[in-house]
């Protein structure tokens, strides 16, 4: 006779092994052989948790934290505070210090939000979860949440450690929220927010993140240093901000796709000490978080002169030019010509303030950048045709040399353009011709 | 309720005229086994029975049904929707085209007129299906909407549905149409999203419910498993209202798929007129062979003498292969030159979407005349009423069959439905006994939630959506020793709750389970099948069991009439690399199976009694039996678990149309392992000793005997060919005899088994049906021998003489008459009070 639960273990199978099947925390393999053993199991583990053991208070001791009771239910709070002098690489949080007056310029769309709720503290949240899956089975096991409070920078993680408490930690995650400006992240729009939301409608509670301005780094951050695809692939993850900008390298870090792994070794152990290491990867994500908003923040205020490289400037150009600040825009496109820097970068910079200068009628200028485009070794086929159409108008309109404008728009037909395109190129040069006096059948390559 | 058509005296007379050539004018004549046309059946007319609208039936949706010519309802409508208006649950089952759906788009639409904030979710078993059911309520919701001034959404939301438009349909849409596929894997996990359809769902629809039988049904009763618990988890109890084809078991189905009561509307008041109902039968052209002449030429001339007389006909045929050969042949004798209008038209799956809908609107106008289709037309797409149902071999079930009878049957002109019978022997069998295929009451849809393998993977899904309590409950299995065990492979974790209260199993695993899930089978293992001819294509897959006997090296695999050569399978990495060729052959896989028992759960002696459960695997049949009697021993029927492993041992070549052997081949293929339950049958030792033939002969008896058992199996369970699997044996452990012989033993112990197993792990709740229906399936088993033509045995009876022997037939029949003979003077012998009194009743009729 087979026992179900004998039945079941032929069915479940030994799990497999996931892509760090290492990590796996149980002893399978022994508990498999002996079936007396087998059925032990489970009851032992959960007598285990029954009992209160000592080891439960080891985990706030190794995780340097408090236990917050609610209603029975217990979590764990980590607090850390930066002093002024805590210094990450070469950025020390005194120099990251708000108030950023022109910060809400980051945020596009959200800008007049954030500038409403300036007075109030941003908030910057990073979630650390049991994979990337997505769904209802997908939770945050740690809530990371910072701020800068007077001269210091405060790092406030909420540690489920009782899964039947995700409840009350939400809730206490929601009393600092409430307080807040607006919400930070690195890549929070498309991943921590909708998933932190989702836990809040999944307990049937009002989502305190709703309401709030959210701010999402990541874009604006590929705006300034998105490193040049070849050189850095993978492109731009916090990590990489934080050793070109602040010249921090982590030592040690855990990496991101261990993480998951070693909560549920936790969850199975009870053993915290693993769980050290992404604790300090949350709050190294959150300090890198605020000290690259603070950077970006502070180009932001200094204008075109801050930028460091061609990338940045034009970068900077434009988030000013997003927001209407078509002077700073211009500066920084030509800041970003003397600083080093890509041809694509340069020739994107030129491009933008020629559109801008043209913009605000000055046609010399624009047409000044336009053939400094075309002197460029290896620039973009797309710009360099653009820049050629745009000189055929500008000599045919303005200038008035016919000559010119057609031997632009003959040049800007060899390249690869679609059929409109080519269509608009043709009729423009059988008007010239025609204003030329030339015959009308002239070859066209 | 479509405006009845006007009844042609011209298309009447013309269907008289064909009716009077293929029946010698008499349709109320008695049945003929052995001519062409074996029976006629008149089904009378009946008149409409209505009924007023409920009164709890909003007044604006009443006014949009008298606008649209519905002024009353007919009676199982009125019926369907007090119930549903009632919150009671209600499963429907009326004919074809007797306005299903209103019975639940009445009920949906009311309480939305009532509350905005109400939501309905409708599963169809496929997305055909949704869209075709979301055109006619976007008809009823855009009138009342633009009546009253209020928005009601209806949206479709399935594979299709582009990612932009999701977000809306989550927050918006009042009914989601949908399927159980897109429910598991794309709306349950994603609860919280939808937290607005599941706070506020009052209805759940279930159309088409005896699509869900088998490991279909078994997965959809876990996803409802589900389902239910998000609703409890928003606050919700949804009502359900299904609507079923005709099966035996409308109720039971409903109710062990949603673990509710359920209320039954069966009673159609839709009127109907006269119907016919014939048998045909192709004449034998080989005596000795029992072969006969080929089923799809005798469908195209039945066709044939309808269209000719310019009546709309509809031909149901098995296979995509035989749909494109009828609908080539028909083109053939009757489409006009090229350029004209299309009267012939085909219809499959396959087909895209658009042409299909072309299809379905010429047969409601009337332009096509004739439609060559799969069952892909059998469920409820709209394509009007047609005057004539032709079927091109048995649909399988009872139930099929009337549901493509079906497509023919105007309200009040008189129809006809023809089946032609192939020489597959459940096709015989019906022929030849139509009283079984009238008289009987259609099949029951089987189910098996709680088959472990199912079991455990939504025990996963619903882990994942919603932590379990560690006193909650799930099926009928101990939900919380299967956690436990999931536990031990670190899948979830047992998390105390706050001073010893109620704790939770959380899910502790990085895996989406649903992604692991496939509901259209028992496991997602499967095989792919990698063209090689051009590049590398993948054409098609299959499933893990069937695998090696499919794609072993030098198969034919063959797809959509084109042939291909399997030139290597790789096992491990599970796919096979095939080859298109021209050859005029296929292959039979020779599988070599032996089943050992694990555990009995019911042993019952002879066919009388209801069986006792005795945990005894080992023990032979002679317990009951006293060698020293003269009273025959009825033998053992059984059911338990039994452990199956089998292994392809080679392959035959068999050739095109004459099915001649041409050639053969060994493999050496891992062997195959499952647990599964089977129903088996132990032939005493007292028959076998009592047979007057040499140990070859009685062998060649009993492999006849599990051949003809297993088409009745088949017919008897509703189930597909694949869904069973039958062996000889001993049961017991240890090597049998060399058993390669073209899979078949090459001797029978004196006490052999024949078993009938689960084709599927852990066992789809065939066996004890099974073992409950043993008279049944004794006594037809013995009528499909008897009653066949040949002499010594055919495909349609006992299996083809070359494989079985000479004597197969005789000493199968034999053999059967001792089992039956021993069973009616066991229960003579038996006190009453020992045999269960409704089981007795059984046994005069075994006689007979």
């Amino acid at each position: 006779m087979t026992t179900l639960a004998e039945r079941l273990r032929g069915v479940v199978g030994p799990a497999q092994a996931g892509p760090h099947g290492s990590e796996t925390p149980d002893d399978r393999g022994g508990r498999l052989s002996a079936s007396a053993e087998a059925s032990a199991g489970p009851r032992r583990s959960a007598e285990r948790e029954g009992g209160q053991p000592a080891h439960v208070d080891a985990v706030a001791e190794t995780l340097g934290g408090e236990w917050r009771d609610v209603r029975g239910h217990r979590y764990l709070v980590v607090n850390r505070t930066y002093a002024p002098g805590y210094r990450h690489g070469h950025v020390a949080v005194m120099d990251a210090l708000p108030p950023w007056p022109r910060f809400h310029l980051i945020a596009g769309a959200e800008a007049a939000a954030l500038h409403a709720a300036h007075p109030r503290p941003l908030l910057f949240l990073d979630l650390e979860t049991t994979g990337l899956a997505g769904g209802a089975g997908t939770y945050a096991f740690l809530i990371g949440l910072a701020w800068f409070d007077g001269a210091v920078f405060r790092t406030r993680q909420f540690f489920l450690s009782n899964y039947t408490a995700e409840r009350a930690l939400l809730e206490g995650a929601a009393g600092d929220a409430a307080s807040a400006g607006a919400v930070v992240t690195y890549n929070g729009k498309s991943f921590d927010l909708p998933l932190i939301e989702t836990r809040f409608v999944l307990h049937r509670m009002a989502t305190p993140f709703g309401a709030l301005p959210h701010v999402d780094m990541l874009h604006p951050a590929r705006r300034l240093w998105r490193p040049d695809e070849e050189a850095v692939p993978g492109g731009c993850c916090l990590t990489m901000l934080e050793e070109t900008l602040c010249g921090h390298r982590r030592d040690g870090d855990v990496p991101a796709f261990e993480i998951p792994s070693r909560y549920f070794q936790y969850v199975h152990t009870g053993d915290a000490r693993p769980l050290a290491g992404v604790f300090e990867h949350n709050r190294l994500d959150l300090l890198a978080l605020a000290l690259i908003t603070a950077h970006a923040s502070q180009l932001l205020d200094e204008g075109p002169t801050a930028a460091q490289t061609a990338r940045e400037a034009l970068g900077l150009g434009r988030l000013y030019e997003r927001a209407g600040m078509t002077v700073q825009a211009s500066g920084c496109y030509t800041r970003a010509l003397e600083l080093p820097g890509e041809v694509p970068v340069k020739a994107d910079a030129l491009r933008s303030y020629a559109v801008l200068s043209r913009r605000a009628r000055r046609f010399q200028d624009a047409a000044a950048a336009w053939r400094r485009v075309l002197e460029l070794r290896r620039c973009p086929p797309a710009i360099a045709r653009e820049a050629m159409e745009a000189l055929a108008v500008h000599h045919e309109h303005r200038a008035r040399d016919l000559r010119e404008a057609r031997r632009f728009a003959l040049q800007s037909l060899q390249f690869n353009i679609t059929v409109s395109r080519q269509r608009a190129v043709q009729h423009r040069l059988a008007r010239l011709n025609r204003r030329l006096g030339a015959p009308i059948a002239m070859p066209l390559f | 309720m479509l405006p009845a058509r006007r009844t042609d005296p011209a298309q009447d007379q013309a269907l008289q005229a064909v009716l009077d050539r293929l029946t010698g004018g008499s349709p109320d004549r008695p049945d003929t086994p052995d001519a062409w046309v074996t029976a006629v059946r008149r089904l009378p007319a009946c008149s409409a029975e209505y009924a007023p609208f409920p009164d709890a039936l909003d007044e604006r949706l009443r006014a949009v049904l008298v606008a649209r010519g519905i002024a009353q309802l007919y009676t199982h409508q009125a019926r369907a929707i007090e119930h549903a208006l009632g919150r009671r649950n209600v499963v429907i089952t009326t004919p074809t085209a007797s306005g299903k759906t209103l019975c639940y788009n009445a009920p949906v639409l009311n309480a939305i007129l009532r509350d905005p904030s109400t939501r309905a979710l409708y599963l169809f078993p496929t997305k055909a299906l949704a869209q075709d059911q979301l055109a006619g309520l976007h008809g009823m919701s855009d009138q009342l909407s633009t009546r009253n001034d209020t928005e009601i959404s209806v949206s479709t939301y399935d594979g299709d549905t582009p990612q932009d438009a999701r977000r809306a349909i989550r927050g918006r849409a009042h009914v989601v149409l949908s399927n159980p596929d897109m429910v598991h894997s794309g709306v349950l996990p994603h609860h919280p999203r939808w937290a607005k359809l599941f706070e506020n769902l009052r209805y759940v629809v279930i159309d088409e419910l005896h699509a869900y039988r088998g490991v279909f049904g078994s997965h959809l009763a876990n996803v409802l498993r589900r389902l239910r618990r998000v609703c409890r988890h928003y606050g919700s109890n949804p009502v359900f209202i299904c609507s079923s084809a005709t099966i035996a078991n409308p109720r039971e189905l409903a109710e062990s798929l949603v673990e509710q009561p359920f209320e039954l509307v069966s009673e159609s008041g839709a009127p109907r007129g006269e119907k016919f109902f014939l048998f045909v039968n192709p004449p034998v052209v080989n005596q000795q062979l029992g072969i006969r002449r080929s089923y799809l030429a005798e469908t195209r001339r039945v066709a044939s003498e309808f269209l000719k007389r310019r009546l709309q006909v509809i031909v149901f045929a098995q296979s995509r292969l035989a749909t494109e050969i009828l609908t080539t042949y028909l083109k053939d004798d009757f489409d006009g030159p090229p350029g004209t209008n299309e009267q012939i038209r085909g219809y499959r799956g396959g087909y895209l979407p658009q042409r299909r809908r072309e299809i379905e609107r010429g047969l409601r106008e009337g332009s096509v005349r004739a439609v060559v289709s799969t069952n892909a037309l059998e469920l409820g797409i709209d394509i009007g009423a047609l005057d004539i149902s032709v079927m091109a071999g048995y649909p399988g079930t009872i139930a099929g069959t009337w549901q493509r009878a079906g497509r023919a049957g105007r309200r009040t002109a008189r129809s006809a439905a023809v089946l032609v019978a192939s020489s597959a022997p459940i096709d015989q069998f019906v022929v030849r006994n139509p009283s079984y295929f009238f008289d009987a009451s259609p099949e029951r849809a089987l189910i098996n939630p709680d088959n472990l393998h199912i079991l455990v993977d939504h025990v996963k899904c619903a882990a994942f959506e919603l932590p379990f309590g560690t006193s909650e409950t799930y099926g009928r299995q101990d939900v919380q020793e299967v956690l436990a065990v999931l536990a031990e492979s670190g899948f979830v974790h047992r998390a105390a709750g706050p001073g010893g209260s109620e704790g939770q199993w959380q899910w502790t695993n990085e895996s989406y389970p649903a992604d692991a899930v496939s509901l259209r089978s028992i496991s997602s293992d499967n095989f792919v099948v990698v063209d090689t001819t051009h590049g590398a294509d993948v054409i098609g897959e299959t499933s893990f069991n069937s695998g090696p006997a499919t794609l072993h090296e030098k198969a034919i695999y063959i797809v959509e009439g084109s042939l291909y050569q399997v030139e290597r399978l790789d096992f491990e990495g599970r796919k096979a690399c095939v080859r298109q060729i021209d050859c005029d052959y296929y292959t039979d896989a020779i599988t070599y199976t032996k089943v050992t028992v694990l555990e009995t759960f019911q042993t019952g002696s002879g066919i009388g009694d209801r069986g006792s459960g005795i945990g005894d695997p080992g023990s032979g049949g002679s317990g009951c039996s006293d060698p020293g009697s003269r009273i025959p021993d009825p033998g053992l029927r059984s059911h338990g678990e039994v452990h199956v492993s089998s292994r392809v041992v080679g392959f035959k070549k068999i050739k095109f149309y004459t099915n001649e052997n041409v050639g053969s081949g060994e493999l050496d293929l891992p062997e195959q392992q499952m647990h599964t339950t089977a129903f088996w049958l132990t032939v005493p030792r007292t028959v076998m000793g009592a047979l007057p033939y040499a140990s070859d002969d009685r062998r060649d008896g009993i492999v006849g005997l599990s051949f003809a058992m297993r088409h009745i199996a088949q017919l008897l369970l509703m189930c597909d060919r694949q869904d069973i699997g039958i062996s000889i044996g001993s049961g017991e452990l240890g090597d049998d005899p060399d058993m390669t012989r073209g899979g078949q033993p090459t001797t029978v112990s004196d006490e052999p088994r024949i078993f009938v197993y689960d084709n599927y792990p852990g066992g789809i709740g065939f066996s004890e049906p099974l073992f409950g229906m043993h008279a049944e399936l004794l006594s037809r088993t013995r009528e499909l021998i008897a009653g066949c033509d040949c002499m010594h045995g055919c495909p349609t009876c006992v299996g083809p003489v070359g494989n079985t022997g000479p004597l197969a037939k005789v000493v199968a029949l034999r053999i059967l008459d001792l089992i039956l003979a021993g069973a009616a003077a066991f229960a003579r012998s038996a006190p009453a009070s020992l045999a269960g009194a409704e089981r007795r009743r059984e046994i005069p009729e075994l006689q007979a």
